[in-house]
């Protein structure tokens, strides 16, 4: 057991290292393009139609459209689709579009799926550039000024934009906003430059119009239809670009049970998206991408298998110490009395701790920094920003044991 | 692309570099903890002090001599517990994928220093009246002995406790020292935990309450 639990810890290790230091390599080589602003060449603004997809979303979607309605964009169709909500959305949409012309209500009573409800709507878009959006997300007025010049590429599929976290008050709120601003901001414009984007965010993504027709629109099986057509995107070799600076502010579920069932359908989505594309995992076809995919869920993988050893070692600890305790109670004082700082006490496997603690906090920094991120307001989440590690945890089990059991997962 | 796969050997270049160094400060580390055992282990070992004032008290039955001799004993007593512990936390920290020989082999060298000091102290102790509890500790490994470690903690907290009050020596039974096997034939030892406090011996786990009310310093 000590030789199999410190072999992965050393292998999980220099795994992980790898994978940041590529990461943060890639980020710096190409650190002007981070921001980069690309030039506007159409000659007359492009058609585009925004599906805003609703279930249940009474209390945020006035928001969204509030913001959809300051878009300083012309030629614009916006679709909203309620998809048989039980709660006053269709009321409230409908008070909020009245007398725009802009705007178009699908006001389905039966439930049918997120990815479903996006395929109508791309049936009835008349744009040749469909922009998916999120009920519960802000988007910025100037968005597709500088979104579209990416499709100036003939083989750029999608636009992926920086989702952020908006007005996080709880100290959960506050992490995952850091968590946003790394892994679905500046990321995902790394990945970019690799070729290697694996989620189109629903918060807000934009595709061509004629891709979207030729891989048949969203897929409604799948829970993470954002997630699965990346996939698809990059297995028929399109590009996916990010554009940094081009904002969505996403609200998060304000508890942390709906922050849990949230989180479970991601996950769950992505080993069921795995699945299904398993034969993109290192497979050279698809250049990086499999190879960073593979990484990606090999690490997730062996961290899982390294919590849940470490977990039974504590347990196992807790249970020894608590025997302990019940001959002498708990000695605190005679601890702190006692306590004695010794460097040589380290192990290599808690240097290796104390340097992942390190890489984490630099990897922060650097992400905050290059992604001229305010950190004076952040202190508070990068405070918290190591719990991290421990929430991933517990919700690839959630929706792990979700999978495992086969039990049908919605989209909300 | 070619860009791309340059990154990549980079990456692995300084992923093996960082690697490679935390393994050299890790090694580093062990040569250090093995120097500090062996400086200490030098300490204790020097017996001349030691020797001079067992002469004194045995030729002038010399107060000043037994004075020195438990105000020595203090320090020894302090110098052998730090040790004891380090030695085990040492040991555990180097001893991640194979058992270090060396740790055994002070651990032996420790046993034998540790029945060479109890016997002085039992001596100095009846010559001088000196008021110092001793407590000796025989155990075995825990997979063979659950109850082994209990008692072991329940001791670590005593001393932690009443400090230079009492002298606690803990014998491995495990690795069948001579000198060792003669104390367990002496008190009659022949299963564990079982231990020896102040010549009256208990065996099977004890608690921490009953064995102060067994100590002459109750702290």
């Amino acid at each position: 057991m000590n030789v199999v639990y410190n072999a992965l810890v050393y292998g999980v290790w220099f795994i992980a290292t790898f994978y940041v230091v590529t990461l943060t390599l890639v980020m710096l080589t190409d650190k002007k393009r981070l921001h980069e602003k690309k030039e506007w060449k159409f000659k007359t603004n492009p058609r585009v139609t925004v599906l805003v997809p609703a279930y249940n979303e009474e209390h945020k979607i006035k928001y969204t459209i509030d913001s959809l309605r300051k878009i300083k964009y012309d030629n614009i169709e916006i679709i909203v689709i309620n998809d048989g909500s039980k709660d006053k959305t269709s009321a409230v949409v409908n008070a909020c579009i009245k007398g725009d012309k802009r705007f178009k209500f699908i006001d389905r009573q039966n439930n049918k799926g997120k990815a479903a409800s996006l395929n109508d709507g791309i049936a009835e878009s008349t744009g040749e550039f469909i922009a998916t959006m999120d009920a519960d997300s802000i988007v910025e007025p100037g968005m597709f000024q500088k979104v579209l010049p990416y499709f100036h590429d003939k083989k750029v599929g999608a636009v992926t934009v920086s989702v952020l976290v908006k007005k996080p008050k709880t100290l959960l709120h506050k992490i995952f906003e850091l968590e946003y601003v790394i892994g679905l901001s500046l990321y995902l414009k790394v990945f970019s430059f690799m070729d290697a984007v694996f989620v189109t965010p629903g918060p807000f993504s934009v595709y061509r119009k004629t891709v979207l027709d030729e891989i048949k629109g969203f897929d409604p099986g799948n829970i993470t239809e954002d997630l699965e057509i990346a996939y698809r995107l990059q297995k028929k070799h399109y590009k996916i670009e990010n554009c940094m600076d081009a904002k969505v502010y996403t609200i998060l579920p304000p508890t942390f049970r709906q922050v849990c069932v949230q989180r479970k359908r991601w996950y769950s989505g992505a080993i069921l998206t795995v699945k299904k594309h398993r034969s993109m995992l290192l497979n050279s076809k698809y250049g990086i991408f499999g190879y960073v995919i593979f990484l990606n869920y090999m690490l997730i993988f062996l961290g899982l298998t390294l919590f849940g050893i470490s977990l039974f070692l504590a347990g196992k600890r807790i249970v020894n110490n608590i025997g302990y305790y019940s001959y002498t109670g708990i000695p605190l004082m005679e601890w702190l009395r006692h306590y004695q700082f010794d460097v040589l006490s380290f192990s290599g496997i808690a240097i290796l701790g104390w340097i992942a603690i390190l890489f984490t906090l630099a990897t922060l920094i650097i992400g905050l920094t290059v992604s001229r991120t305010d950190m004076r307001r952040k202190k508070t989440g990068a405070i918290g920003f190591m719990l991290l590690f421990f929430l991933y945890q517990l919700f690839w089990i959630i929706a792990i044991a979700a999978v495992i059991r086969g039990r049908k997962i919605k989209w909300r | 692309m070619a860009l791309k796969k340059r990154i990549f050997v980079i990456s692995f270049l300084i992923t093996v570099l960082l690697f490679s160094a935390v393994l050299l400060l890790g090694k580093y580390l062990d040569d250090s903890r093995k120097t500090y055992v062996n400086e200490q282990m030098q300490i204790i070992n020097d017996l001349n002090e030691l020797q001079v004032y067992a002469l004194m008290t045995d030729v002038y039955g010399d107060k000043m001599a037994c004075v020195a001799f438990s105000k020595k004993l203090e320090e020894w007593d302090k110098s052998l517990w730090t040790l004891g512990s380090k030695l085990e936390t040492y040991r555990v920290a180097t001893e991640e994928f194979q058992k270090d020989p060396f740790y055994l082999e002070q651990k032996k060298k420790f046993n034998e220093n540790e029945v060479l000091y109890l016997m002085f102290l039992t001596k100095v102790r009846k010559d001088c009246d000196l008021n110092q509890d001793i407590i000796s500790f025989f155990y075995q490994n825990s997979a063979d002995c659950k109850k082994c470690d209990d008692q072991s903690y329940i001791l670590t907290d005593i001393k932690l406790e009443l400090e230079g009050n009492v002298s606690i020596f803990s014998f491995d039974g495990d690795l069948e020292l001579q000198n060792t096997q003669i104390l367990m034939d002496y008190y009659g030892i022949t299963q564990y935990p079982c231990i020896v406090v102040n010549e009256e011996k208990f065996c099977g786990i004890q608690d921490k309450k009953f064995i102060i009310s067994k100590l002459r310093n109750k702290g």
